[in-house]
């Protein structure tokens, strides 16, 4: 029976790579955009470059990476497979890739009308994703709390998506509408609803499996992704009616759920099996130190405003939370799924009859813990540069560059060894 | 390792895939048609799911309070 360990329904391996390899691009466009722009795209969180750059990094990173992951994980944390995964990967990466340099370009050089075909592009793209991806999950019962995330997830990417859009459209036509108000909530929706919910539904699984951990317990796992979306509800319910105490009384609380899922994964591997810390192993604790940080910082303007008005907060909590935190744990996934995703094809095509090399000949830990400490000094860089961007941030764009490129290169070495070996695998004869 | 519900128990909480696929493939084939055996797993292993299914087995899979998945599987 071990040979149905076959994965012959799995996407095949372009579904998810044309994703993982096209990522750290963009994450290296976003840096190369401060090296370009200099200290000026600090000065305030509205400055055209910098929400280009974020875009850059949270639509043409993230939710690439993110999306891919799903396309191929599907069937593996939920039993759900999607209907043509490889059309599905197709229109999506074009559409996201598409719409990612329209949206900054329109930032860039000024022009809405380039805001308004980037929402079109982006709506259909990831509408396209969310129409096929419900289809699979039709039927599945929620029997973890990774799958209920999941579809939670799923819902936020939706609002996020639909919120982004509005905005667009609005900044496009001159709409009159709460800006400021409804930036913040696609943001929230975005990073909680969306990244922060799919994170932690991926996290139940991976950690424990990649990192030899404990499990985390039942009853938060269950509790975190609802009550993440719940507060966030509650603060859209309270811009809607205006109720200003309502909505920092909810920020405040998702922010704080944020700290405990962070600290909860950092305990968790702090009694992982595992003796040697890994690449991912590294990433992970980066990321969540930097999510508890940032996360501190963005509950300490809620409480107190005095703090968001320094120059400098809201943008380091927001590079601690993105750069430091999503960033990392992706980067951390991505070390662990392309190195697994090519032994297991290299695997299936050779039939049990070829034995695939180990993974770590795939992608040496070394090669990619080198680049983890690239990653590490550019965040601490770029967080240094909201401070003193003069100095600064031509820098830490630089060292943000070289980190970016440096896991494109890891990535790419991963898949040129897959290539070789798939060459050398010899046909396995077939037995009558 | 033995378990209130069976004597006959993987628990592969702490095994790196491809491990615990294995071990429960190993574990199967040794097992009488009358008897079942339990997976100890910190996920619920849906590829798994799916061969236990193609070969004609049954599971059960419960959430106990720290995180473990108990994965009862029979014919």
């Amino acid at each position: 029976m071990q040979a149905l360990l076959s994965f012959d329904k799995a996407p095949p391996f372009a579904a998810p790579l044309r994703f993982f390899l096209t990522a750290p691009l963009f994450a290296m466009a976003a840096s190369l955009v401060l090296v370009i722009i200099g200290p000026e795209m600090l000065a305030s969180r509205w400055s055209p470059a910098l929400l280009a750059a974020t875009h850059l990094v949270t639509v043409g990173f993230m939710m690439q990476v993110m999306l891919g992951a799903l396309i191929q994980i599907l069937p593996v944390v939920a039993g759900a497979n999607l209907v043509r995964p490889l059309t599905v990967a197709r229109w999506l990466h074009a559409g996201l890739s598409v719409g990612a340099v329209l949206l900054a370009a329109g930032f860039l050089a000024g022009r809405p009308g380039w805001l308004g075909i980037a929402a079109v592009i982006l709506a259909l793209a990831i509408g396209g994703f969310l129409v096929a991806a419900t289809r699979a999950l039709v039927g599945v019962p929620s029997t973890s709390p990774t799958i209920r995330g999941l579809k939670l997830a799923l819902a936020g990417l939706g609002v996020a998506v639909t919120l982004g859009c509005v905005i667009a459209l609005a900044l496009a036509h001159g709409w009159a509408l709460p800006l400021v108000a409804l930036t913040d909530l696609h943001a929230g929706w975005a990073l909680g609803g969306w990244a922060g919910v799919l994170l932690a539904a991926m996290a139940y699984v991976v950690v424990p499996m990649f990192q030899l951990t404990p499990g985390y317990p039942a009853r938060p796992s269950w509790a975190f992704p609802i009550i993440l979306v719940g507060l966030l509800l509650a603060w859209s319910l309270a811009v809607a009616i205006g109720a200003e105490i309502l909505a920092q009384a909810a920020q405040l609380a998702a922010a704080i759920a944020g700290i405990a899922f962070s600290a909860l994964t950092m305990r968790l591997q702090s009694q992982r099996r595992r003796a040697r810390p890994d690449a991912t192993y590294r990433n992970w604790q980066f990321g969540a130190a930097c999510a508890i940080v940032g996360l501190a910082m963005w509950s300490t303007a809620t409480v107190f405003p005095v703090f968001g008005n320094l120059p400098g907060w809201t943008l380091s909590f927001g590079v601690l939370l993105i750069a430091g935190g999503f960033v990392s744990f992706i980067s951390g996934m991505l070390y662990k799924i392309v190195p697994f995703l090519a032994w297991l094809h290299l695997q299936n095509l050779g039939e049990g009859a070829v034995v695939a090399p180990p993974m770590n000949r795939i992608l040496a830990d070394v090669e990619m813990s080198r680049q983890v400490r690239a990653h590490v000094a550019a965040v601490g860089a770029l967080f240094a540069a909201c401070w003193q961007p003069e100095w600064l941030a031509r820098p830490a764009g630089a060292l943000g560059a070289v980190a970016s490129a440096w896991l494109f290169f890891n990535l790419a070495r991963a898949f040129a060894r897959y290539r070789r070996h798939a060459a050398g695998v010899p046909v396995p004869v077939s037995t009558p | 390792m033995s378990h209130a519900k069976t004597p006959h128990v993987v628990d592969a909480r702490f095994m790196e895939p491809p491990e615990p696929f294995v071990r429960t493939m190993e574990m199967l084939d040794t097992l009488k048609p009358d008897e079942r055996m339990l997976l100890l797993l910190f996920r619920e292993p849906h590829p798994l799911y799916k061969v236990l299914r193609q070969n004609g087995y049954t599971y059960e899979s419960e959430l106990r309070p720290d995180g473990t998945f108990e994965i009862l599987i029979g014919r």
